[in-house]
């Protein structure tokens, strides 16, 4: 061919046709080069200058879209510069967009269960494709929907008016309706055998999803019975053993093996386990009780010992008299109940700081108190004694709160002179815990386990998650370090060490920040209403009885809920070339802040969404209509910082524009987009 | 004593803003000679101009009212109040496209042709196309819009073309702010550019001469305008035996539309946004057609490069920018106004023997208009061409020239610029639409006193990338100023964020006002022009409440209000 | 189109007057409404949409009625070194409006622009395009009083 160009990119040589680009030669030939704004359909824009190469000799940067190629001429696609041009253009264009990629519940869900979608599905009463969807991430639903501290409650943009969404019931009446009857599909057993040992929150899961990898799994547990802290820690009336057992009855199903009474170091052998299986996942918990600090400390019973002990007898025991719990945490408040529940009429809470700073769950507390439970705050232990009388006379020290310490918590100091005597029969510290760590296994300086912090991995073929490596956590943490030990599990036995995706989210900031009219509703009719109140059993029942205490909101309650759910996440969030280039290059929503425009939506189409503040400007969609649907219906408007995509005087697309959709369909991101969500 | 013949009046858009319209209408009132009116002289300090023609030579009166006493004065060719031209102005002035500006009557057909005006079309149509092609390309002549293309060439590209119509544009969207080179051009002798337009017409063969004007320049639109119509009468508009189009386009306020292919958008009916280019305009322009754009000073330059001949012309100039340059001074030196000298000419003989600025109040100068560069005063010995001024971070822009003295603070001046600039983004490539905004933000924080260190490095990371990675002029050099002021000034940027201090008393957030009672004459007036009650009955100026408008400063008799370093002054609660 | 564009007819029908076509309407009504907008795209066959990019992209177009007088007050590099920004400031107080508004009255409207190119002359305002330079407070409020008498 006489008109031939050569010309190199990268080193690499190339022909190209008169009047071909740049791009056209390069995707011709398999180099991937980065476009927001180009679009074969339609003129070329040169805009959004994520498609940037290098001119060797000139040092100029082009828009490879719309250069085409000289002869010898030489560019970089791949170098150093060439990528930081175009993550700098990427971080440009994140900085002014302004959406929420992922819902934030999902964001904060530590499993990074797809909440919203789960949410959708018991929104339109299809229960069973929510199950299926939360057993993706969360293979202890009828738990987990129970006990959880729901993360994902607190990031809900409801919190911006009025209450969230009660997500964690989604969970549970999905699972109280079919976690029996559903069944994942099970590869066949690819000849790689795998031990876990430990069958609580992460042992479990972690047997889960290294079975759904196609691995056989045996799980060693020390206790009689599989569940963990599950069945050990968690009291009765927030999670009925009976309901752990038939969450522990699909693990067999699904072809998993257990062996209980078996403890690593006991009766159990780490080198052993590493030369009969082909990886180990150690998921041994945090079983070590924390210490009062103060003298006579053995006088008292350590928390999880006391519910282990009272869980081993099925939920029964001796009434413990007049009652003192030392600590702030969740076992505490689970020690406070269990003991209301055996019969004492005199149960109080001491905690060292205030009401505020207290770690536990707002409404443990709160249902606590409900029970009659009472609290002494800014209040420590000095000394625990036993009297002549028999009985337990702990001395106390007031508290006042000093300076901010290390976690940013205002420090309590003891009032001098402020001593004070209490007697009890029964004093429980429920001060935290600690990893037991078996002899051989490295710990860090927390003396939990000490892993890798992308593939779990501690050494040879050992791979460790859950409390044991976070220190104590709650049951979803530990669920989700369960699936990341299989996919590291899954990497080190397949040659190809796991590392997670990187993952872009831009936010529109944390409700906090927010208000109302910040709010994107896809649906015009998100309702008003007041979240459906928590029905309880009467209180003389809960203080009486280990019955479970909340019930499973029925499907028309879950429903209403669902009809709250704003649905954040962006319609475009699985093929948004925005984020997936800033993935790729690495981009930072947060790389340059600034102000973004406040230019508003549109949900007033039947079926379109303009979500004009997640517009990149490149103008597609105006010349989509005017060029190939010859509609002219959008314009750019303003200039510069303030361009906006728009319709005449600012009106709603025409309904007919449902039957075309051209613009939607080219929209690189999601700023125009099908307003309904599969 | 000579006898007057006739009284000169300048009315460019500086002699009326002056006051020169009342003047006029005294003098044709009052005066009993022949009142003319002329465009600007580039003494525009002085105006309004009032030239004094008589059988013994001119005398320009500066500063003129339309009072009795002034007439009297003047018709009596009074001492008073003349035009002193400094002897250094005149050293290093050279008046060649200029030199009819200011002189005759910017309307009139005759007076133009009277001074050998059109004698350079005449001679052009002797010549063949390539002929006049040729003179241009020898005479070194380049773009005078900024750019600095040789202009030759580009004539040289659309001659080549074969197409059924072939556009010639005038630039005269003169939008950097500080420049009026254009606007005086066109005002004073817009039958100049129009012949360089019909003789670029000849070379070229273009068919339809576009002139895009800014709309803020009613009186040039005016002016060409007449002198279109005159050109029209006497048939100079039929070149290459066809009559060509001759069209005024008023632009409408986008700064970028100054770059050619947002120019070409806006000609066309539509947004001012750039292309990306090849193809570039001679190749594919105004509706598709083969288009070259020149600048109005550029045109203004054609009749001399074929009057005088390419060689002549290239005589003057250095080796790589021949001609002389149009300065538009301003801002901190005792003469502004407009300025033409030898290319080469040194930016400290520009401003210190032209403008007469005092060397000892200036820090700076800004060339090439809000997206030029400053220059410190330790280098104003370089030669004013397309080349030096680029090797230094600054460009040479259309000709704005502004002194930027001792007293101001280069952080806010570059944050004034680039509250222009970023406004004036067309909005289409990434790095200028967003780019701008993320600089034009930091650096609000850093004048505000809200800066962190790192803003600084984020400014010197950021605006290079944002000019390799924009399509035209603007975004490839609106981070000049904040580039070149930190290349410069940075111990301003530092002071401003690491000490929270203005060291020249500018940034309102980092100054409090105080008031001296020593000087303080209790008139009272600073306390009746508080616009919200700052100052209290004993004269202490509460800056807790003070809004740092300058107000009682500009008020004050006495000098007794100033501003001072943040902390100095005191605060009620 | 209406009888209210009627005078768009002195206008050549192609969309390079576009521009010219409503600068027109401007210097007729002042500004230019959504009811101009249609007319001048039916005048010009040119997507009403489109013609309202436009409208947008440039300083110079006005989508609401301005004031009998327009002040605008020059904030280009030489008049900003000359303390433009006072001006505006005495100019917003004395009108009691900010750029970009009409007072109550309809009477005066505020605006800034980039360069009159009287630089030589600032700090400078015009009003009505008739410049007025070398101001200070004084006088910046002496000549708006003036106009306020007028009427």
């Amino acid at each position: 061919m006489p008109n031939e160009i050569k010309f190199k990119i990268d080193g690499r040589e190339f022909t190209a046709a008169p009047g071909e680009t740049i791009l056209e030669v390069a995707t011709r030939n398999g180099i991937s080069i980065p476009t927001l704004c180009h679009n074969q359909k339609i003129s070329r824009t040169t805009s959004c200058f994520v498609c940037v190469v290098k001119d060797k000799r000139t040092g100029k940067f082009l828009p490879s879209c719309s250069a085409c190629p000289a002869n010898g001429q030489e560019v970089e696609s791949s170098s150093d510069e060439v990528r930081d041009m175009r993550r700098t253009a990427l971080n440009l264009l994140l900085s002014e967009h302004a959406g929420d990629c992922e819902a934030p519940c999902t964001v904060a869900c530590p499993a990074h269960a797809q909440v919203e979608e789960y949410v959708r599905a018991g929104r339109r009463g299809d229960f069973k494709k929510s199950l299926k969807i939360i057993k993706e991430r969360i293979p202890l639903p009828l738990s987990i929907s129970r006990v959880c501290p729901r993360f994902c409650e607190k990031e809900c943009r409801r919190n911006v008016y009025g209450k969230p969404v009660a997500i964690n019931d989604f969970k549970r009446l999905a699972a109280d309706l079919y976690y029996d009857e559903y069944m994942e599909d099970i590869p066949v057993e690819n000849g790689r055998r795998i031990a876990v040992v430990g069958a609580g929150p992460a042992g479990l899961s972690a047997a889960y999803f290294l079975r759904r990898l196609g691995y056989r799994v045996k799980m060693f547990e020390k206790m009689p019975k599989a569940g963990g802290m599950l069945r050990y820690g968690i009291p009765e009336y927030r999670l009925p053993k009976a309901i752990l057992d038939r969450e522990i009855a699909h693990f067999f199903k699904m072809g998993i093996e257990l062996e209980c009474n078996r403890q690593l170091g006991l009766n159990l052998s780490l080198d052993v386990l590493k030369s009969e299986y082909d990886a180990v996942a150690v998921t041994i918990g945090c079983w070590k009780a924390g210490s009062m600090r103060c003298a006579g400390e053995e006088l008292a019973l350590q928390g999880i010992k006391f519910l282990e002990r009272i869980a081993a007898n099925d939920w029964t025991g001796n009434n413990p008299g007049k009652t003192i719990v030392v600590g702030g945490g969740n076992t505490a408040m689970d020690c406070l109940r269990t003991s209301v529940r055996l019969g004492s009429d005199d149960v109080t809470c001491f905690y060292r700081r205030s009401e505020e700073q207290m770690p536990a769950e707002k409404l443990e507390i709160h249902e606590a108190k409900e029970e009659g439970v009472k609290f002494e705050f800014l209040v420590a232990p000095v000394k625990l004694v036993r009297n002549d009388a028999g009985k337990l006379v702990l001395t106390c020290q007031r508290m006042e709160l000093g300076e901010p310490d290390a976690s940013g918590r205002r420090k309590p100091v003891p009032v001098p002179g402020s001593e004070f005597d209490v007697e009890a029969d029964t004093v429980i510290a429920a001060i935290g815990q600690a990893t037991d760590a078996p002899p051989g296994l490295a710990v860090n300086r927390f003396g939990d386990l000490d892993v890798c912090e992308h593939t779990y991995r501690m050494s040879d073929n050992v791979f460790a998650a859950g409390d044991c490596v976070t220190g104590a956590a709650t049951v979803v943490e530990g669920v989700a370090g369960g699936r990341i030990i299989a996919l590291g599990i899954d990497g080190f036995l397949s040659g190809r060490e796991y590392r997670p995706e990187p993952v872009v989210n831009v936010s529109r900031g944390h409700w906090q920040s927010l208000r109302k009219e910040d709010l994107v509703f896809l649906r015009q009719d998100v309702s008003e209403a007041d979240r459906v109140p928590q029905r309880l059993i009467p209180i003389a029942e809960r203080t009486s009885t280990f019955h479970e205490v909340a019930a499973t909101f029925t499907p028309e309650e879950v429903q209403s809920e669902g009809k709250r759910c704003i649905e954040c996440s962006c319609t475009a969030k699985g093929d948004c070339k925005l984020r997936q280039h800033s993935q790729e290059y690495g981009a930072d929503p947060e790389a340059y802040k600034g102000a973004r425009l406040q230019q508003g939506y549109d949900n007033r189409h039947p079926v379109i969404i303009h979500d004009r503040m997640k517009c990149i400007k490149c103008g597609t969609c105006v010349k989509i209509c005017a060029e190939v649907v010859n509609k002219n219906l959008l314009s750019q408007k303003y200039r510069g910082f303030a361009t906006k995509v728009e319709g005449l005087f600012g009106r709603t697309l025409p309904d007919s524009c449902a039957e075309c959709g051209a613009c939607v369909e080219e929209c690189p991101v999601g700023a125009l987009d099908w307003r309904f969500k599969a | 004593m000579a006898e007057i013949r006739k009284i000169k009046v300048g009315t460019a858009s500086c002699g009326l803003a002056a006051g020169a319209g009342a003047v006029l209408d005294f003098f044709r009132d009052h005066a009993g000679v022949e009142i003319e009116e002329v465009g600007c002289i580039g003494h525009c300090y002085a105006e309004p101009l009032v030239e004094v023609v008589t059988d013994a030579g001119s005398v320009f009166y500066r500063d003129v009212k339309g009072e009795q006493a002034c007439l009297d004065n003047i018709l009596a060719l009074g001492e008073t109040g003349r035009l002193e031209v400094s002897p250094s102005r005149r050293k290093y002035e050279m008046l060649k496209v200029t030199r009819l500006a200011g002189r005759i009557c910017p309307t009139s057909f005759d007076a133009y042709v009277a001074e050998g005006g059109y004698g350079a079309l005449k001679k052009a149509l002797t010549m063949t196309a390539a002929e006049v092609v040729d003179e241009v390309k020898r005479s070194g002549l380049r773009g005078r819009g900024g750019g600095g293309f040789p202009t030759g060439m580009k004539w040289q590209f659309l001659a080549a073309k074969q197409a059924e119509k072939k556009i010639l544009i005038c630039n005269a969207d003169e939008g950097d702010p500080g420049a009026f080179m254009d606007r005086s051009m066109m005002e004073s002798v817009p039958h100049q550019v129009l012949e360089g337009m019909l003789i670029g017409a000849y070379a070229t063969g273009a068919d339809i001469l576009f002139i895009y004007c800014r709309a803020e320049y009613p009186l040039a639109i005016k002016h060409i305008r007449i002198a279109i119509d005159q050109i029209r009468e006497h048939g100079l508009d039929v070149v290459n035996g066809k009559k060509l189009d001759i069209i005024i386009k008023e632009g409408a306020g986008a700064f970028v539309c100054g770059e050619e292919t947002a120019l070409i958008a806006s000609l066309e009916g539509r947004r001012g946004t750039p292309r990306f280019r090849p193809p570039f305009p001679t190749d594919r322009g105004w509706n598709d057609y083969p288009t070259s754009l020149n600048n109005v000073e550029t045109f203004a330059n054609i009749p001399l490069v074929i009057g005088e001949g390419g060689a002549a012309f290239a005589q003057v100039g250095t080796e790589k920018s021949k001609g002389t340059k149009l300065f538009a001074l301003a801002g901190d030196l005792k003469y502004p106004g407009l300025i033409e000298v030898p290319m080469g000419t040194t930016i400290g003989e520009i401003v210190f023997e032209v403008g007469g600025a005092d060397p000892d109040q200036v820090k700076a100068v800004q060339t090439g208009g809000p997206s030029g560069g400053c220059i410190p005063k330790e280098l104003f010995d370089t030669p004013v061409d397309y080349d030096s001024l680029n090797a230094l971070g600054a460009i040479m822009g259309s000709g704005g020239m502004i002194v930027i003295g001792t007293d101001r603070c280069m952080v806010e001046t570059a944050r004034y610029f680039l509250d222009f600039t970023h406004r004036e983004s067309c909005g289409k490539c990434t790095f200028c639409r967003v780019g701008m905004m993320r600089m034009y933000e930091t650096l609000e924080r850093i004048v505000a006193g809200k800066g962190e260190m790192s803003d600084i490095d984020f400014l010197a990371d950021l605006g290079p990338k944002i000019k390799k990675g924009s399509l035209c002029g603007l975004g490839q050099t609106a981070p000049n100023p904040v580039l070149a002021t930190l290349r410069y000034y940075k111990n301003e940027y530092i002071e401003h964020v690491r000490d929270k201090r203005c060291a020249a008393l500018v940034c309102n957030a980092l100054v409090d006002v105080k008031l001296d009672p020593e000087k303080c004459v209790k008139c009272r007036l600073c306390i009746r022009n508080c616009a919200v009650g700052a100052i209290s009955d004993d004269f202490v100026i509460d800056n807790a409440k003070c809004t740092r408008c300058n107000t009682c400063i500009d008020v004050c008799p006495k000098h007794a209000v100033a501003r001072v370093e943040k902390g100095e002054g005191y605060y009620a609660e | 189109m209406s009888d209210k564009f009627a005078y768009l007819s002195s206008v050549e029908r192609s969309r390079t007057y576009l521009i010219k076509g409503l600068q027109t309407v401007q210097a007729h009504d002042g500004y230019i409404s959504d009811a101009a907008i249609e007319a001048i795209a039916a005048y010009f066959s040119v997507p009403p949409v489109d013609v309202e990019g436009v409208v947008s992209f440039y300083a110079q177009f006005k989508r609401t009625r301005p004031g009998k007088y327009k002040v605008a007050v020059c904030d280009g590099t030489a008049c900003h070194i000359k303390g433009s920004i006072s001006i505006l400031e005495w100019v917003g107080t004395e009108l009691g409006i900010k750029p970009g508004q009409t007072d109550r009255d309809g009477l005066f409207s505020l605006e800034t622009v980039a360069c009159l190119g009287c630089c030589s002359l600032a700090p400078v305002m015009s009003i009505n395009g008739k410049v007025y330079g070398k101001l200070d407070r004084k006088g910046t409020v002496k000549i708006l009083k003036e106009y306020r008498k007028n009427g």
